[in-house]
């Protein structure tokens, strides 16, 4: 009796904790061609979720089965627990942020975002108040009467966005919002976006392909490929822990070490490889003769030029490539199985003295805890 | 060779570029420009009996510019010339819409199409132009008829005992003028709507608009200049439309092009053939004038 109790009671916190539930989500073109395959998702009231991913990996399908544009082959998704599958994408409670903007050019930057509310049958001086209010949350009451056309690129995609406000949706999606702007733009456009979102208070599901979009603005991420999600996590779950090779290398720089389980003990474990043995500092899911991946980030590595203490974690190399970025150096160190490690180091100090240059030996050492043990 | 032979014999007056621009100049002046001076200089002189007298003329060291307005002031006050300009407008308007109306969705379906299937449709729509003109419209008289072959069908069914009067009415003039004109609606149509962005439908959808909203609200604005090029192309020709009429309208059809005919072949009144078409071709450019001006306001908006 008290179990069937505890278990009603988690049932309903579900159904207001998630906004979007998604089930089994499947969409097959042409009879055989799987954009989207089996995908199952929940997604919080006040998150954004970012669905990343490289071309044709399936997320934009998944984006507009959600808007309604593609019927699923199989599956269901739910939207404050009902069940919205067949609905058209003109009566969901849903608003999408379309990838270069689709404003309407033969309207003006007033009536494209009153677009939506005069659909609804909204009284002309609420649609009125609506309009200013979101011109005012995005800074463009100057340009109202402007067509699509005589704004820039950050401009319009700010109209955009109070476009697919204006109606108040419960679930907002963006398709790659920052795509179509320039670097520069896009780094201020990315706090603002987010900063306008979180006033509003709008779960939102966010397409990219762009990891470090998707990382600033998304409080989740899941990763796609081929129409499945490889790991859902926070952005530094994600980045942290990568849960497969794929997923160590899509995100970031990563130098994977292949080698075989050797010392398995609970507190830490040993993985030997042709280049170095690296000593774990936590215990694995695995077993000793085990063949794993070792990967570390190019910024989790130290480089010097003297011989590191002890017989773990550090190899050397003759540096080969130097790319200077300003704020960093990447380094290109060839170890001598060929094996090339890429580390990078902060330039703390302006004195260029004592860097590396090409030719140079160098020592690459790292600390116990800088390793992602990755068994698949 | 010719070009290039021309071009150096040019050389020292013309640049590149003005060569390149003289000759569709020429070509205008010559074809446009040209004939339409000598028919106003025609439409201003006096008739002498068979043929046009000068305009001016030279005689005791007076020289004696003669403008003949009386053919126009004629037009103005004949009522059968304003009866006959306003009918002409009157079918080429309605020609026009019947051509929209059946163009659009034709146009509409043949963009929606899918990729592979569009040239096919394109073709379709094209393939009566492989025909000459005149046979394609002597082939609706045989089909119209009271002999027709529709006729002999609906008796043989026995749906009618009597043959109807298709023939020569204003029924069998628009349906030709559809027929003949129809393609010069859909090609310009479809040219436009097979470019139009569908993810502007998707956003109206997105937005909360229904199918049908969205063809009013989005595809019918966005495709204007279609319609608008469309429907030039089928009304200016039509004003002046002779042989559909002639062939198929029925005796009572008043038409600016078989009055001038008339005015040309049976009356040999030249001067007048030109005042009305002089007149007709105000009445058309005018309206395209002032049309234009307006257009290339608006049409910054959204071409750019």
């Amino acid at each position: 009796m008290a179990a069937e109790k505890t278990l009603k009671l988690e049932k309903n916190s579900l159904h207001q904790d998630n906004l979007l539930r998604i089930e089994n989500l499947t969409k097959i073109y042409d009879g055989s061609v799987k954009a989207v395959d089996d995908v199952s998702l929940t997604v919080a009231k006040g998150e954004i979720f970012g669905l990343l991913g490289s071309s044709g990996c399936g997320k934009s399908t998944l984006l507009r089965m959600l808007a309604g544009f593609e019927v699923p082959t199989n599956g269901k998704i739910f939207l404050a627990g009902e069940d919205i599958t067949n609905l058209p994408p003109y009566q969901r409670p849903i608003n999408m942020m379309f990838q270069s903007y689709a404003l309407f050019p033969h309207l003006s930057v007033w009536d494209n975002i009153a677009f939506g509310l005069r659909r609804d049958g909204m009284a002309k001086e609420k649609i009125m108040e609506r309009v200013e209010s979101l011109l005012k949350l995005v800074q463009l009451g100057k340009f109202a009467k402007r067509k699509p056309h005589q704004l820039s690129g950050g401009q319009q995609q700010r109209v955009a966005l109070a476009r697919s406000l204006a109606k108040q949706p419960k679930l907002l999606l963006l398709d790659e919002p920052l795509g179509a702007l320039d670097k520069k733009l896009r780094e201020s456009t990315q706090l603002e976006l987010v900063n306008i979102i979180e006033e509003v208070g709008v779960t939102c599901v966010l397409v990219t392909h762009d990891q470090e979009e998707a990382m600033t603005i998304s409080s989740r991420i899941a990763v796609m490929s081929e129409g499945s999600f490889l790991q859902v996590g926070t952005p530094d779950e994600i980045y942290e822990t990568p849960n497969s090779r794929l997923i160590a290398d899509f995100i970031g720089n990563v130098n994977i070490f292949e080698g075989v389980v050797d010392e398995d003990l609970p507190d830490h474990v040993t993985v030997k490889c042709p280049e170095c043995t690296h000593y774990v500092g936590h215990g694995i899911t695995g077993s000793s003769g085990m063949s794993v991946g070792v990967a570390v980030r190019p910024e989790k590595i130290l480089l010097s030029k003297t011989k590191p203490k002890g017989k773990y974690n550090w190899c050397e190399g003759e540096v080969t490539d130097i790319a200077y970025f300003g704020a960093h150096t990447t380094y290109h160190l060839k170890l001598m199985t060929g094996m090339i490690l890429k580390v990078q180091q902060q330039n703390r100090t302006r004195n260029l003295e004592g860097g590396f240059t090409w030719g140079d030996r160098a020592f690459a050492q790292w600390d116990d805890l800088a390793m992602i043990v990755l068994t698949h | 060779m010719m070009i290039e032979k021309m071009h150096s014999f040019l050389k020292p007056y013309l640049t590149g570029r003005q060569f390149v621009i003289s000759v569709p100049f020429l070509w205008l002046f010559l074809l446009t420009a040209a004939p339409i001076f000598i028919v106003l200089r025609i439409s201003l002189s006096e008739m002498d009996i068979a043929s046009v007298a000068n305009l001016w003329t030279w005689a005791e060291n007076t020289l004696t510019l003669k403008i003949n307005l009386s053919k126009y002031l004629f037009i103005l006050h004949d009522e059968l010339y304003v009866k006959t300009f306003i009918s002409s407008i009157g079918y080429a308007l309605e020609n026009t819409f019947f051509c929209l109306i059946l163009g659009y969705p034709f146009a509409y379906f043949m963009a929606r199409a899918k990729t592979h299937l569009r040239p096919m449709l394109l073709m379709l729509v094209m393939l009566p132009f492989w025909t000459s003109f005149l046979l394609r419209i002597y082939a609706w008289k045989t089909l119209l008829e009271d002999n027709g072959v529709i006729n002999n069908f609906l008796i043989w069914s026995g749906l009618i005992h009597q043959p109807i009067q298709i023939m020569h009415t204003q029924f069998s003039l628009m349906i030709g003028m559809v027929y003949a004109y129809l393609p010069f609606m859909i090609l310009p149509l479809y040219s436009n709507l097979v470019k139009m962005d569908t993810r502007l439908l998707e956003a109206a959808a997105d937005l909360g608009t229904s199918p049908w909203k969205t063809f009013w609200l989005m595809t019918v604005p966005l495709s204007k200049q279609g319609i608008i090029a469309g429907s030039m192309l089928v009304f200016i020709p039509t004003v002046g439309e002779y042989v559909i009429p002639e062939l198929l309208g029925g005796p009572q059809t008043l038409n600016i092009g078989r009055v001038l005919w008339d005015e040309f072949f049976s009356n040999n009144d030249w001067s007048m053939a030109s005042a009305v078409a002089i007149v007709m071709v105000l009445l058309i450019l005018l309206p395209m004038a002032i049309f234009n001006k307006y257009q290339s306001k608006s049409y910054e908006g959204i071409t750019s």
